[in-house]
């Protein structure tokens, strides 16, 4: 499927291996051959269910230290990972993408009809489908930064390390409106809920900034987003 | 030969299995008859429901259960199993309401406020049906008073509280709260579950049990059931 404008081509291809990962899986272990063939199934019709959208600003960094950083005179990222890398990046991309409302429509419906299975399916199907989108945006964003000699960090996100979920709005203003009907509850949740937003770090090859990882410092072991 | 049958409804759940025409956790099922073809059998030979469920469909969850904590079996093989027990009581219900034999208990279970996931609730929901007790299932994002409100009209035994994000998993405290401000807290047991809920947190605000998986969930209501619970 692809959605295409003068800018991002998005094509979603649902990798099945991530999908196993996402419903539990370990990799090391064979699925039953119902499993294998209802996921299968609907990987190859989820694209009816599939509404890829994004949106993406690219703004300077003025300047960032400690755990705060200023982006464009009124943007402020309270982080210290995040500030971290900003300190190393001239510009910085602020991203939105969401596959729309009908996979997480359908999956609510599967659940309230007890098919749990399916519902459980469909929902990994959708988080790979976003991740892909999100993915072929940031894709872009590396063109972009290409063309001007840069390069770029990996993708960051509010709530994920000490970046806090609330900091969404500032993303969300970032944007300057267009939200691509994403909207925020009051505790800054995204919906529909398969959405992504976050940043990506642009600057100098010289700053080591692809390869910032925050996680080499930090102690939590056991966290799921542990790179 | 009715064991037989028993031992094939249980056989049927192992192998999540609810149609003939299903496949299962092994090669070659296609064909043999599912948990729900089993059933009409059993009740065709006059079977007693009772066993039906406790050795057929309760005992085949058993042995999920183990083999989903040896890592033979992951969550979609839970849920499949689940399902064809959940199938099974479908056919058992209006059989079940007509005859003298009680559900284990009445469960609510929600997801709080400001909280939109759902779907490890729903697992904990599908594996409690399948165990023989009547879930409620209020939803996600639900307000602190509703909770209150449901446990006072449907007067279950269990309330179970589901919160994923640590921002929200602090409701479950208001409910608790506020159900020992309206003289409710000592009429249920409450258990809570999600992502960065832990027996410490659990512990820390008053609730009965900690479920850090489905199965450990309904492990814990079996054991508040029977009062083994520390």
């Amino acid at each position: 499927m692809f959605v295409t404008d003068d800018r991002v081509a998005v094509d979603i291809e649902i990798d099945k291996e991530q999908v196993c990962h996402y419903i539990g899986y370990d990799g090391n272990h064979g699925m039953s051959a119902r499993i294998s063939s209802l996921i299968d199934d609907y990987a190859e019709h989820a694209h009816h269910l599939i509404n890829p959208l994004y949106s993406y600003v690219i703004k300077n960094v003025e300047w960032a230290r400690g755990s705060m950083a200023l982006i464009d005179d009124s943007i402020i990222f309270k982080s210290q990972v995040v500030a971290q890398l900003l300190e190393h990046c001239s510009q910085v991309a602020i991203l939105l993408v969401t596959i729309g409302k009908y996979l997480e429509e359908t999956t609510s419906k599967l659940a309230r009809d007890r098919l749990m299975l399916q519902a459980t399916v469909l929902d990994a199907i959708g988080s790979d489908a976003v991740e892909k989108v999100a993915d072929a945006v940031q894709d872009r964003i590396k063109e972009i930064a290409g063309t001007m000699g840069l390069v770029i960090s990996r993708r960051f996100s509010p709530g994920y390390c000490d970046w806090n979920i609330g900091q969404q709005r500032m993303i969300f203003h970032a944007l300057t409106g267009n939200t691509i009907g994403v909207r925020l509850t009051g505790e800054c949740l995204m919906i529909p809920q398969k959405s992504i937003s976050g940043i990506v770090g642009i600057g100098s090859s010289k700053k080591h900034i692809e390869n910032y990882n925050p996680c080499k410092f930090c102690n939590k072991q056991d966290c799921p987003g542990r790179r | 030969m009715p064991e037989d049958i028993i031992s094939l409804i249980q056989e049927s759940v192992i192998q999540g299995r609810i149609y003939k025409d299903d496949e299962g956790m092994d090669e070659g099922m296609v064909g043999q008859p599912g948990v729900t073809e089993l059933v009409e059998s059993a009740l065709a030979s006059d079977l007693s429901i009772q066993s039906i469920i406790t050795k057929g469909l309760s005992g085949g969850m058993n042995i999920v259960g183990q083999k989903f904590e040896a890592g033979e079996y992951f969550i979609p093989d839970m849920l499949a199993s689940a399902e064809a027990v959940s199938a099974a009581m479908d056919i058992l219900q209006p059989r079940l309401a007509a005859s003298d034999i009680k559900t284990k208990g009445t469960i609510i279970v929600a997801t709080v406020k400001d909280d939109l996931h759902d779907i490890g609730k729903n697992i904990v929901s599908i594996l409690l049906r399948g165990a023989g007790y009547t879930v409620k299932d209020l939803g996600n994002n639900i307000d602190t008073q509703a909770i209150v409100d449901a446990v006072r009209e449907e007067k279950p035994q269990f309330l179970g509280l589901s919160a994923l994000l640590t921002s929200t998993m602090a409701r479950m405290a208001d409910v608790i709260q506020m159900l020992e401000q309206n003289g409710l807290r000592d009429q249920i047991k409450i258990i809570v579950g999600g992502a960065p809920v832990s027996e410490e947190f659990a512990k820390s605000i008053g609730a009965d049990g900690y479920g850090a998986d489905g199965f450990q969930a309904l492990a814990v209501v079996e054991a508040l059931t029977s009062g083994t619970e520390n």
